[in-house]
């Protein structure tokens, strides 16, 4: 094999067969599992079905039939897309100020500012999430504040809590660190003179951000709402906990066919559409992306 | 020191892998038995007692079904019984071990959902019914004692978003089935949607559907009123007391009935040490370890020989220990095919997305 | 460099954010309430009844283990995961990496503990360990690649050039350039590993307990102020740890690339 072959296996090889082995073998085991049916206590019913005319497959798409027509689930889907593009873009608000402050910062802090970054999330998840509901409950000074300034403008009280606003701020909350640190780990490489160019020949500081700054770090931009918009279309965590009685996206739903009907084939195909409609959307992100940067 | 690191990190990985040996493992709910009756166990019988936990029946089924194994004794709901024997996972009990069996109330005993107790032994009970601040539903006047007052608007409308419900749809299905008048082991499609309609009038007063923290949010005042189970609205009144708070929490078994559930213990197939497994499930039939449960977390008692270690306060709540005229109205919820749990799993998100 | 007063105004208020929360967790680790919905008093006692909580410290020292165990293994197949994408542009690969940050959680945990039942795999830490790496190590994989992309290939072909071969090129010239993104990819790793829940919850065996799953068994009935306690000081002792691993071989993990 010639050399730079051999080093394209020696270095892709590795991680491709690990996944191979421990991610694409079991959800293969799951997309045939979304063709079965639901075992009649939980699990799936057998894969071969043994009768006088002769041992069959005992397939069906009905799993997907109802999810596509039923607007339920895609409605569900809709709304759980929305609310990850949502905080996906909150999450970009927030984080690439963040990032280029530390990018920015002296050498020997830049350490230190970015531990302090995810030193939060080595506490507890669901600490964190109940910090925030103490944060948003009725007893709590941010909604004092809140409900102060609205009583000002003569207007009704709201509840922060068990509502959607809860679930976003949370959804940022939670994913913040995933926004940040490829953002970072991509401002940090910018060279100073680049800007200090930019500068001599007369452009003000926005411009210096806008047409130098935010352009090479596209690729940080699209691997941080990457791994913050993906992730966040599927959890069902924050709105179990904090939405409320409307509350509940599409990572709810395929939850409940594991571990409340035990209608496993439905959990999948829905999981797999999700999959399916997730990477679509990156793929399209990504086509996207190169065309603007050309 | 740089190679202190790794070498402590490959103490702790060995002290980790170390295996440990006469252990019996128990695979229950959480917060499901008391810590002394734990060392009394492992005193009595020389061994350890590995527990692992689940909050609900659901999650115990799907990690079965997934093939998890090594599990001795598990402890679900009586209604799960005849669909896991079926399924392989449960071994018969050896009843010649189990002398305290007698101890068990005769209602209790010889069950439809397991004749003869070839798979189950009963360890403790709860009703799902209506938990509530004392003080503020005196202040408000709302009438407790019957299932309106989470599903009537008119009523529910006087607590103004300080209600939940459990997050589960065969609890609250069956909750709203009662108040319909119906049984709450109904499956009429048509009494369904009825039951759905009555939910979705109600929801707007509801705060949220609330399967654990609600025990929390109960005892700080936070809510008002809950449809839960009876352990753990006794667990809130506790919390509440020692929060010094000034309200109680109370019980009330609305007058349309409420669901029973009795969960019970069982012997996996292929459990590692059924010899430890029998002894355990005999030492909690004994009256004064089964009382231990009860007298922690107020929950239910099948056990007749435990009724003189249960403390006088929880004896006589009538939410713990129904009287006959009450019990007759309890029903113990019965497992559902795939298609229902399928069309019920629609009403469900529907319910939760609308 | 210059760093404008909007730019200090919005970089504090997003630390204030992250941060909010962290304070009260901190703060009613100290109070005196069983419940811990209201604060009622100061006191050390929860500290106290956590050195004896046995389970709760196995349960710590477990996925502290398991956490480095994962992010170690992560990295090193996400950072050549991230070069391949970058520089070879393969196929599968990307589309892999990719669905193992798609894929629901829950799909993950049953089918990987199917697969293990499967394959005899007793379930236990090493089951966990390999669950975590699977999905961690696409996300150091897409840090990776960012860091690559945005870095100048000039250098590499320079050391190309002066004679160097394409492996002392990349140990000596590419990987102190991409160690940045290699750092973030594995505090990410790491994390995600310390605070899983739904996959551990599937793939854990007997007695394997992990702090996610300990509290998570707390959940319902009293989330006392010892998990603010041990949720603290798994803080302090992570940070401490990372700290004197950095003062140990400064010239690994530096996030900065001065030249």
């Amino acid at each position: 094999m010639p050399k730079s072959a051999l080093r394209k296996w020696l270095v892709g090889g590795p991680p491709l067969a690990y996944l191979l082995f421990f991610f694409a073998a079991p959800l293969l085991i799951m997309v045939v599992a979304s063709f079965r049916s639901p075992g009649d206590f939980g699990g799936l019913a057998p894969l071969l079905l043994h009768d006088d005319s002769g041992t069959q497959l005992n397939l069906t798409t009905e799993a997907y039939e109802r999810f596509f027509s039923d607007f339920l689930y895609t409605g569900l889907f809709l709304k759980s897309f929305g609310y990850a593009a949502l905080a996906t873009l909150l999450c970009l608000a927030a984080g690439y100020p963040l990032a280029l402050l530390v990018a920015r910062s002296p050498r020997k802090y830049r350490d230190i500012l970015v531990l302090l970054v995810i030193l939060p999330f080595w506490s507890n998840f669901l600490i964190r999430v109940y910090a925030w509901m103490m944060l948003l409950g009725p007893q709590s000074f941010v909604s004092a504040a809140l409900n102060g300034l609205l009583g000002l403008a003569g207007l009704e009280p709201v509840s922060l809590l068990y509502t959607p606003t809860a679930v976003v701020v949370t959804l940022v909350y939670v994913h913040l660190p995933f926004m940040v640190l490829p953002l970072y780990a991509n401002l940090e490489k910018h060279d100073p003179a680049l800007l200090d160019a930019a500068q001599d020949l007369g452009a003000g500081a926005w411009q210096r951000f806008w047409r130098v700054t935010f352009p090479l770090s596209l690729p940080g931009v699209y691997a941080g709402a990457a791994l913050v918009f993906i992730p966040a279309v599927g959890i069902f965590a924050i709105p179990d906990l904090l939405g409320g009685t409307s509350g509940i996206m599409i990572g709810n739903v395929i939850k409940q066919q594991f571990l409340d009907t035990r209608d496993w084939p439905f959990g999948a195909a829905l999981s797999l559409m999700l999959m399916l409609s997730a990477l679509a959307l990156a793929a399209l992100a990504a086509r996207f992306g190169r065309g603007a940067l050309r | 020191m740089k190679r202190t690191l790794p070498a402590l990190f490959l103490a702790l990985a060995a002290s980790a892998a170390w295996p440990q040996a006469n252990e019996l493992r128990l695979f229950n709910w959480n917060d499901y038995i008391a810590p002394e009756t734990v060392q009394r166990f492992e005193k009595s019988c020389k061994c350890k007692l590995v527990q692992t936990f689940y909050s609900d029946n659901e999650e115990l089924v799907a990690k079965l079904a997934a093939g998890a194994r090594g599990y001795d004794v598990l402890v679900p709901t009586a209604n799960y019984i005849q669909g896991m024997v079926k399924a392989g996972w449960l071994q018969p009990l050896d009843l010649a071990k189990l002398p305290n069996l007698k101890n068990v109330m005769p209602q209790y005993l010889n069950r439809p959902d397991d004749p003869g107790n070839k798979y189950s032994a009963p360890y403790a009970m709860s009703i799902t019914l209506i938990g509530y601040n004392e003080a503020k539903i005196k202040e408000l006047g709302v009438p407790v004692g019957s299932w309106a007052a989470v599903f009537d608007p008119k009523v529910v409308s006087k607590l103004g978003k300080h209600v939940t419900v459990l997050d589960s749809q065969a609890e609250l299905l069956a909750a709203a089935l009662k108040y319909l008048g119906y049984s709450a082991n109904d499956r009429d499609p048509k009494h369904w949607e009825e039951a759905k309609q009555v939910i979705l009038k109600a929801k707007p007063y509801w705060a949220a559907f609330n399967a654990s923290s609600y025990i929390k949010e109960l005892a700080s005042g936070n809510i008002w009123l809950v449809h839960g189970y009876s352990n753990d609205i006794f667990q809130a009144d506790t919390g509440a007391q020692e929060a010094k708070q000034k309200f109680r929490i109370r019980h009330s078994l609305p007058k349309e009935g409420a669901a029973l559930s009795l969960d019970v213990m069982v012997i996996a197939k292929d459990a590692p040490r059924p010899d430890l497994a029998h002894q355990f499930i005999n030492f909690m039939l004994d009256g004064r370890n089964s009382a231990d449960l009860t007298n922690m977390i107020g929950s239910g008692n099948p056990n007749q020989d435990a009724q003189r270690y249960i403390k006088a306060e929880i004896k006589s709540n009538k939410a713990v220990f129904p009287d006959a005229q009450a019990a007759k109205k309890l029903e113990h919820l019965k497992d559902m095919t795939p298609k229902e749990r399928q069309l019920l799993n629609r009403i469900w998100t529907e319910i939760k997305s609308r | 460099m210059r760093r404008s007063p909007w730019l200090w105004c919005a970089g504090i208020a997003a630390y204030v954010f992250l941060y909010a929360p962290l304070v009260l967790v901190v703060v009613y680790s100290f109070n005196d309430s069983r419940l811990n919905a209201q604060w009622v008093g100061f006191t050390f006692a929860w500290y106290g009844k956590l050195f004896q909580n046995e389970q709760m410290l196995l349960a710590a020292r477990n996925s502290l283990l398991i956490a480095l165990a994962v992010s170690v293994v992560s990295t090193a197949l996400g950072t050549m995961a991230g070069f391949s994408l970058h520089r070879h542009r393969p196929r599968l690969l990307p589309a892999l990496v990719l669905a193992t940050i798609a894929i629901p959680e829950i799909l993950m945990a049953v089918s990987l503990l199917i697969f293990f039942v499967l394959l005899n795999i007793t379930l236990g830490m090493v089951s966990i360990v390999l669950a975590h790496i699977t999905f961690c190590v696409g996300f150091v994989a897409l840090v990776v690649r960012a860091r690559l992309a945005g870095m100048d290939e000039s250098l590499t072909e320079a050391a190309c050039d002066l004679g160097a071969t394409p492996a002392q090129a990349f140990r000596w010239v590419t990987l102190p350039l991409i160690m940045p993104g290699i750092v973030a990819g594995a505090l990410m790793a790491f994390t995600l590993s310390l605070d899983d829940f739904v996959i551990t919850f599937f793939t854990a065996g007997v007695g394997s307990s992990t702090l996610p799953l300990q509290i998570y068994t707390m959940v319902k009935i009293a989330v006392t102020p010892e998990v603010n306690a041990i949720s603290t000081l798994l803080m302090l002792l992570t940070l401490t740890l990372i700290l004197i691993a950095t003062r140990l071989s400064p010239s690994v993990l530096r996030t900065d690339t001065s030249r």
